[in-house]
């Protein structure tokens, strides 16, 4: 089997996950954005030769955009399950990304799937669903200060088998910042340098840390012919930050680097 | 020639006096904001602060430093301990503005690098070295700043000579800090080298003896001219004082409530009805017709001298206490007594905070403008299909009309916050070499205030602290029926720390001033810095059970109470006063500030 998804493993993570998806146990992935936590959930599903339905989740998101809704068709209201209940009938993972950005009376609905039950009841159509065997439920968010109290009720939180990711370790980001990228080892280096330098920077200058994928980004543009500050500045300053003093620190550390 | 050499010395040496470059000079101030983030991205630790370092005196080669009449030995040079990092208040060394510039970075990315310092010329060559050989940026700029060095290093000393020996391993050394191994012993103190750090001084030991008063008076009198230099010796003196006068304070105030049960009934006698509702608490209007009458209150129980800049409003308001042991609400066991610091002078938003209270204000001011949907409304903008598909396809489809529309609402929180902030004596304590734990309280409550004054928000703020049962002080420093202006600024502005501890009344106040509001959601955000306690019984699990019990009550009459704590071992007992998800630990007391707002922002489910 070739998988086409690359990942490079930081630790355990992928025999964790193996055992949860055997078991049947939900899994709750922590981590700062742009860390692997969705390449790593695409990854596995790859692997375990499951499809994902992703959700990304904002404040906005409805149980009906989970579970389904009516729709008008040509001959009247017709019944359209959500990715949620697709996920629960055919067997797959159903990957809620930012999990905390939504509603918590829209979070309700997974309780009944995330404990030994793996039931999903959909009030609308009366139906009660028990889940497919392949069906596994997947959680992610990023804790920190700005989530400190969106966080999950201790309740839901209790249902999950937990993984805390972070940014790889400076030899393994230069490997997956030239994969991803196709950049020179030497530049990789430079850049994952940089990074390092720029994630001390978070909770005091800056509200998140530079992430492995403005990395890749930074990579990509110097291959396309930016100089290596130009793509500095235009991939890690700007999305990082708008305070015009922590934008000229962060200038100099890039002189620093290059 | 020699009279040139020991012009430009003259002029090396005295610079704070008169720079060698005036129009290329750069300030350490203007380029903190810079300087700061630096430091933290190249690994310096978060904690220590920049600071502009003091000159201190130097044993350079004496020949020339004689001819130049002796006085003026003093040198600004870079150096850290473990709370700051202090670098000359300006450099002005070299002609070119951008060079100056870069030396400032420069020696914060040494600072950086290098946390401790052993021996002088070993130590600073090593990391110099590192330093260039990790960032490979930073070669350009050093070789510029060393040929700069050297240059005027050459002007200064002459490239030949006897004495030169030390001299001319510091110019290899510059050049190529890898391959020197020692220092050769000089006979005469070198040049101060400005690309490298020096240790502490030991001045600062000797100034908190009174013996070297001399030397150091005459040498504060250069020094203070400089600004943002840090005075030690004041420092010192003012720390004493305080003491002193806060022990003062404590017996003064003992005996006062000793005495307060006997004066107590005296005073309810009195024609004077000092007393006024107890309601009229949060309504600001008591101030200056009173204080006449105030006074003579204060005459009488022998109120701290200190305190006199506020009016205490009424005669107190009594409070029950939960006693664990018997479990049991002690009615009227505390004497709660709001205070009101009338006389405090307004003001507008302090200069250090002025960026970030924009910037928060503006932040705020546009959660006004925050729009959701509202899903069942029985009108709106759009059809809210969801909703009239589910009553179609119901089982018991209704016959009635049922609201299928939604709408986009600006903004229908309805919201009151009262923030109390402890103002225990232990915020007192000094947290780094100019701020106490109370600088970022006030700060912290400033720019709460300039946030929620741009959200349009209600809210309130308090402060407390407390001696024993029947003295808990509770400070109005903005109430919910005034709009935030100078004045309550100025409220804020004064507060000082206080005594103890007794949060579980506070709490009550701070719960029946909230039920006064209408507003759906109410909060009551406390600031604390630590356990609750009181010198009597106070202390322990009777004041974490009082304070709980406060709690609770506040929570079944549909507040929503909410911790924010510096102290370290909050974790120990917030969970079981707050709940686990009602408090947060702030470990980097200085983030306070800007991070209030923010958890603010959580709390009220608005977080962008
Ligand atoms: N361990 C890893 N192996 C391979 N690629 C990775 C790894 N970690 C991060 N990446 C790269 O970083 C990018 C961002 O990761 P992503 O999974 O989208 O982050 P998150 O979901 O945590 O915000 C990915 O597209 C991938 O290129
Ligand atoms: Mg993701």
């Amino acid at each position: 089997m070739t998988i086409s998804n690359y990942y490079l493993p930081q630790g355990r993570e992928v025999e964790i996950f193996k055992g949860a998806a055997a078991n049947g146990l939900p899994v709750m992935i922590k981590g700062p954005t742009g860390c692997g936590k969705t390449r790593f959930v695409e990854y596995m599903a790859e692997r375990l030769g499951r499809k994902v339905y992703t959700i990304a989740c904002h404040d906005d998101l409805t149980a009906s955009d989970l579970v389904g809704r009516h729709l008008i068709g040509a001959e009247g209201t017709f019944w359209q399950d959500g990715p949620l209940t697709r996920a629960v009938r055919e067997g797959g993972i159903c990957y809620l990304d930012e999990v905390v950005e939504a509603r918590k009376d829209t979070t309700v609905v997974l309780h009944p799937l995330s404990d030994h039950r793996r039931i999903l009841p959909v009030e609308r159509t009366g139906e009660l669903l028990h889940a497919h065997p392949d069906f596994m439920l997947v959680i992610s968010y990023n804790p920190g200060y700005q989530n400190l109290m969106k966080g999950l009720k201790p309740s839901t939180r209790q249902r999950f088998v937990g993984l805390s990711f972070n940014y790889p370790d400076a030899d393994r980001e230069v490997l997956i910042v030239c994969q991803e990228s196709g950049a020179e080892k030497n530049v990789a280096q430079q850049l994952v340098a940089l990074g390092n330098d720029l994630r001390r920077m978070k909770d005091h200058d800056l509200e998140e840390a530079a992430s492995t994928r403005l990395l890749i980004y930074t990579a990509l543009m110097i291959n396309s012919g930016l100089t290596a500050k130009e793509a500095c500045s235009v991939c890690l300053v700007e999305p990082l930050t708008d305070d015009l003093a922590t934008q000229q620190a962060i200038g100099r550390l890039i002189d620093v680097h290059f | 020639m020699e009279e040139f050499i020991g012009d430009l010395w003259h002029r090396v040496v005295t610079r704070q006096a008169q720079t060698d470059y005036p129009d290329a000079q750069v300030e350490l101030a203007v380029l903190t904001p810079q300087l700061a983030p630096f430091y933290r991205a190249m690994g310096g630790s978060p904690g220590k602060v920049l600071e502009a370092s003091q000159p201190r005196a130097f044993n350079t080669q004496r020949r020339l430093v004689q001819r130049i009449a002796g006085t003026h030995r003093r040198f600004s040079v870079s150096w850290q301990d473990e709370r700051s990092v202090r670098l000359p208040p300006s450099l002005a060394l070299f002609p070119e503005r951008d060079i100056n510039e870069d030396l400032y970075f420069w020696l914060t990315a040494l600072a950086a690098k290098q946390s401790y310092l052993q021996h002088w010329f070993i130590d600073n060559l090593r990391a110099s070295y590192e330093l260039l050989a990790e960032k490979p940026g930073l070669k350009k700029t050093y070789n510029r700043l060393v040929s700069a060095v050297i240059n005027q290093r050459e002007l200064l000393t002459g490239s030949s000579g006897a004495d030169q020996e030390g001299e001319m391993a510091i110019r290899q050394a510059l050049r190529d800090p890898g391959c020197i191994q020692s220092l050769p012993r000089t006979k005469v103190g070198l040049l101060p080298v400005p690309l490298w750090l020096y240790p502490p001084p030991m001045q600062i030991v000797s100034i908190d003896s009174e013996d070297n008063l001399d030397e150091c008076e005459s040498g504060m009198a250069t020094v203070s001219q400089i600004y943002g230099s840090r005075k030690e010796a004041n420092r010192i003196d003012d720390s004493k004082e305080t003491d002193g006068l806060l022990i003062f304070q404590l017996e003064s105030l003992f005996s006062w409530t000793e005495q307060v049960e006997l004066d107590r009934c005296q005073d309810e006698d009195d024609e004077d009805n000092l007393a006024s509702a107890v309601e009229d608490l949060d309504i600001i209007s008591l101030s200056r017709q009173r204080r006449a009458g105030a006074a003579k209150v204060k005459f009488d129980l022998d109120l701290p001298s200190v305190h006199n800049d506020e009016l205490p409003v009424g005669d107190g308001i009594k409070l029950p206490e939960w006693n664990h042991q018997k479990s049991q609400l002690v009615k009227d066991f505390c004497l709660l007594q709001p205070m009101l610091a009338d006389d405090a002078v307004p003001v507008a938003i302090p200069e250090h905070l002025n960026r970030t209270a924009c910037h928060l204000k503006n932040r705020f001011a546009k959660l006004h403008l925050q729009r959701q949907w509202q899903y069942r409304q029985p009108y709106g903008e759009e059809l809210d299909l969801d909703a009239w598909l589910d009553n179609e396809t119901s089982p018991v489809c209704s016959q009635e009309e049922q609201p299928c529309f939604k709408a986009r609402t600006a903004n229908a929180r309805e919201l009151s916050c009262l923030l109390l902030a402890d103002l225990s004596m232990s915020t007192d304590s000094a947290l780094n070499a100019d701020q106490r734990v109370i600088d970022v309280i006030r700060d912290t409550l400033l720019l709460f205030a300039e946030a929620l004054s741009g959200s349009g928000d209600q809210f309130a703020i308090y402060g407390f602290s407390s001696v024993k049962n029947k003295q808990v002080r509770y400070n109005l420093l903005k109430n919910f029926s005034e709009t935030y202006s100078d004045q309550a600024r100025g409220r804020i502005i004064a507060i000082k720390p206080g005594f103890y501890t007794r949060m579980g009344a506070a709490i009550r106040q701070s719960t029946e001033i909230l039920k006064q509001q209408k507003s759906q959601q109410r909060l009551l955000l406390i600031v604390s810095d630590g356990k609750p306690n009181d010198i009597d019984h106070y202390e322990g699990r009777y004041g974490i059970e009082d304070t709980r019990h406060a709690i609770l009550d506040a929570k079944r009459q549909g507040i929503q109470p909410f911790c924010v704590t510096i102290d370290d071992k909050g974790n120990d007992y917030l969970p079981y006063l707050f709940g686990s998800q009602g408090y947060a630990l702030v470990n980097d007391v200085s983030r306070l500030p800007t991070l209030l707002p923010k958890l603010y922002l959580n709390l009220v489910g608005l977080n962008s």
